[in-house]
């Protein structure tokens, strides 16, 4: 039963992936078209410099046989709905081919390639960041459920209600401000000095770059969590097990973190879980600002100038990594909660 | 529901707000920008600048990057705040020739420790017309400032800019008093402003000291015809400090961008959110209660709005098709009305098994008016309470647009501010006064609605009362 569920639940999700992709490549299609092109006909370009012993007549009809079979390869030429669905299959098969402007650090142009070389970076600082703020958002949730409506508490609601709207890009440009510029404690941007110092100075001088984005990142996020703890493990608390817990005489100490904070966690493993996910996307604008080469970054750059395979892989791959976060938790789920498997409606 | 039901149960939700302090301070803040927001445009000190809020030759008087004029009380040196001066006293002498001298006299009070960077003078009228601008000095001096023969038209009123043009005058003047001081200096290179408003002595050049006192500018025009005519003129003094929050590096009051920004804060965070936050429990109604095929392809939908990346993809779309604001605002709606759907979804699927919604059913009443006589009305307080919860994250979507230069650009929005703040190096010169007053006022508006929603949400969700 549960192992049918699985493979509904995955095989529903690649479903939806699919229609995603299908999207995607209506939306992009003109401007994919033209690159493609472009492309093409960059590569017969070269390929005719390489040529040498042809005639000119020769060597245009083969340029031109050339083209056609690499427009052929691509279906460039069939009807709209035709060239969509194979510009979704490269998709789906990852096969998401080569930039047109953007390079990797050592030239290369393939976009696989490149975004594997952001990748890294976007997870040592978001998936940090989600890390440290589950762990302090927990912590401080629970303090504030202590006592609710006590000072500490309100102090917290109050503060989560005032970083709700505040851009975490407009605190990442005071930080810079204050702490790069007028009192220069933090570098304002980047992975490392120039040059680039090795051994144990090369891994302190990585984490000085990290500090003021991770804090800036950690300080606004923290409370938003912290909130949302509190109100699943305060509804938690009006639960009958927690009023028999403290019935039997059970300190007030060992309720809220042994009983309350146990049946807390599912609900607080999604909020992780999906925080997870979410991170390895990374923030396009934060990571602008830090001047923070990941994943967000690179796709404002690919925006800016028009990098359509790029566009499109990084898309499609941050779709990927969200539905995988919720297939995920839906198994998680149909695990935990037998009910939730049986299926029904909603 | 009649006039005077729907007057009782304001009452009684109003006598529960009350309570709400936090909600009450929402709503007072909020009142606050809704005021502003209306009389906006009328207050600010450029009026008009919506307008030619792009327009560089619109705010060509102003000084570039100017703190805020409040910034003196915490100065060693107090700069001169830039300020227009638009009262004169104006007097007629009708000459035997039958020609006319007007003089019109500005009183200027120079108290600052630092020359004014500029004073542009406007004379506008009409006809060729000889122009004298004379500075009267606390010390008794007189200097002449400029004196020529210009040509006024309606379109092009006469604009002398001191610092620009009157390097002679300057020279001229110390002349008057001690040639050789005058014989050292360069008509290129002194600066007017200094020369003219500083105690004249053997540092008037390198290290000159502010003479303080009251000041007159006199601005003579000669008329020779009757068919020429000389309007009222303007001064305006452009110094180290400007207005309530400064100027920007493209010369832009920071101040009247804040103003105009809250309207289309506000048009952008309600309209939006009232629109998607109806769209969604609408659908989130209609899909549950008619179920079927309907329930599957709105959830589908919903699914996949879902699982879209929101940022990225709104980015891409404002890359591609450079949206106006309406179109941004119905590109967020498509994406945020998935927030209240599974809620409404849910509570419908609940309130469809009523015994009520069962008569009325079996009654013969249509699905249509179920739902939306009997299924709305239940669901619509809770959809006021995630309206104004909505509203922070949609103007911070709207200001990371407009931040990454995709908004557009017919308004002035705190994104925009902020966008310009940091393509023209606001951080790196420490211009402190260009980057905290949008974003405090982006966070302060998210703040407002967010007390709102949570005081809203209290009293309306029936589940969170318990709280």
């Amino acid at each position: 039963m549960y192992r049918k569920f699985v493979l509904k639940r995955i095989g529903y999700g690649i479903l939806m992936y699919v229609v995603m992709i299908f999207i995607f490549s209506t939306l992009f299609n003109n401007i994919a078209d033209v690159t493609m092109r472009s492309q093409i006909e960059e590569e017969v370009a070269q390929e005719a410099t390489r040529i040498r012993n042809l005639n000119g007549d020769q060597l245009k009809a083969t340029l031109e046989s050339r083209r056609e079979s690499k427009i052929r390869q691509y279906h460039l030429d069939d009807p709209l709905p035709s060239r969509i669905f194979w510009r979704s299959l490269r998709t789906l098969s990852f096969d998401y081919g080569n930039s047109t402007t953007i390079k990797a650090s050592n030239g290369d142009r393939l976009v696989i390639r490149i975004i594997l070389e952001a990748l890294p970076r976007t997870i040592v600082l978001f998936t940090t960041e989600v890390i440290l703020v589950t762990i302090f958002g927990v912590i401080l949730g629970l303090y504030a459920a202590r006592k609710p409506n006590g000072p500490f508490d309100r102090t917290n609601s109050m503060i989560t209600m005032i970083t709700n709207g505040l851009p975490a890009w407009w605190l990442a440009m005071l930080a810079i401000m204050t702490f790069s510029y007028a009192i220069p404690i933090f570098p304002p941007g980047g992975l490392h000095s120039n040059p680039v110092p090795t051994g144990i100075a090369g891994i302190l001088d990585y984490l000085w770059h990290l500090a003021l984005p991770l804090l800036t990142l950690v300080i606004l996020g923290v409370w938003g969590t912290a909130y949302l703890v509190r109100n699943i493990v305060l509804s938690n608390l009006q639960e009958d097990f927690v009023m028999a817990a403290r019935a039997r005489g059970i300190p007030e100490r060992k309720v809220l973190f042994g009983h309350t904070l146990r049946s807390s966690m599912p609900a607080i493993m999604t909020m992780a879980i999906l925080g997870l996910f979410g991170s390895i996307a990374g923030n396009i604008i934060v990571e602008g600002i830090f001047g923070w080469p990941g994943i967000g970054n690179l796709y404002f750059i690919a925006v800016q100038q028009n990098d359509v395979p790029i566009l499109m892989a990084t898309l499609s791959i941050e779709t990927l990594l969200n539905m995988v976060g919720f297939v995920i938790l839906d198994i998680v789920y149909g695990l935990l909660d037998p009910r939730i498997k049986v299926g029904g409606k909603a | 529901m009649n006039f005077n039901d729907s007057l009782r149960s304001f009452k009684e939700f109003w006598n529960e707000f009350r309570k709400e302090k936090t909600g009450l301070v929402g709503l007072g803040i909020l009142a606050v920008f809704v005021i502003l927001g209306l009389v906006g445009p009328f207050i600010v000190p450029f009026h008009g600048a919506e307008a030619h809020w792009r327009d560089i030759d619109y705010w060509q008087d102003n000084p570039q990057a100017a703190p805020p004029v409040w910034t003196n009380a915490f100065a060693a040196k107090k700069g001169v705040p830039s300020s227009s001066l638009s009262a004169f006293k104006v007097e007629a002498e009708t000459q035997d020739s039958g020609a006319v001298i007007k003089t019109f006299t500005f009183d200027y009070r120079f108290s600052y420790d630092q020359p004014p960077r500029d004073l542009i003078v406007r004379v506008p009228g009409s006809g060729q017309i000889p122009l004298v601008i004379s500075l009267e000095r606390p010390d008794g001096l007189a200097a002449e400032i400029y004196r020529d023969q210009v040509e006024l038209s309606d379109s092009s009123p006469e604009r002398v800019s001191v610092a620009r043009n009157c390097g002679q005058a300057a020279v001229e003047f110390v002349r008057a008093q001690d040639a050789d001081l005058a014989n050292s200096m360069s008509a290129d290179l002194v600066k007017p402003t200094s020369i003219f408003f500083s105690k004249l002595g053997p540092e008037t050049l390198d290290n000159p000291a502010m003479l303080k006192g009251d000041y007159k500018i006199k601005v003579k025009a000669l008329l020779l015809s009757s068919d020429f005519s000389v309007g009222s003129p303007s001064i305006l003094v452009s110094g180290h400090v400007s207005g309530l929050m400064g100027t920007d590096a493209s010369k832009r009051d920071v101040f009247t961008g804040i103003i105009l920004g809250i309207r289309w804060a506000l048009i952008i965070g309600i309209l939006t959110s009232v629109i998607s936050v109806v769209a969604g429990v609408l659908l989130g109604i209609i899909a549950a209660y008619f179920g079927g095929w309907v329930d599957w392809l709105l959830t589908r939908l919903y699914e996949l709005i879902y699982l879209l990346p929101v940022l990225p993809f709104l980015i891409v779309i404002s890359a591609i098709f450079k949206p106006s604001i309406w179109n941004m605002i119905i590109l967020i709606c498509a994406f945020f009305w998935t927030g209240s759907f599974k809620t409404v979804y849910s509570m419908t699927l609940q309130i469809k098994e009523e015994t009520y919604i069962e008569a009325a059913r079996a009654l013969g009443s249509s699905k249509w008016r179920i739902v939306f006589k009997h299924i709305s009305p239940i669901l619509l307080p809770y959809s006021f309470a995630s309206m104004a919860l909505s509203i922070p994250a949609i103007i911070v979507y709207e200001a990371s647009v407009s931040l990454l230069g995709l908004g557009d650009s017919t308004i002035v929005s705190w994104g925009q501010i902020l966008e310009s703040a940091l393509s023209q190096g606001a951080m790196i010169n420490n211009l402190w006064w260009w980057v905290i007053p949008p974003g405090l006022m982006i966070a302060l508006m998210g703040m407002s609605f967010a007390f709102l929603g949570t005081a809203l949400d209290k009293i309306l969700h029936p589940k969170l009362k318990t709280r």
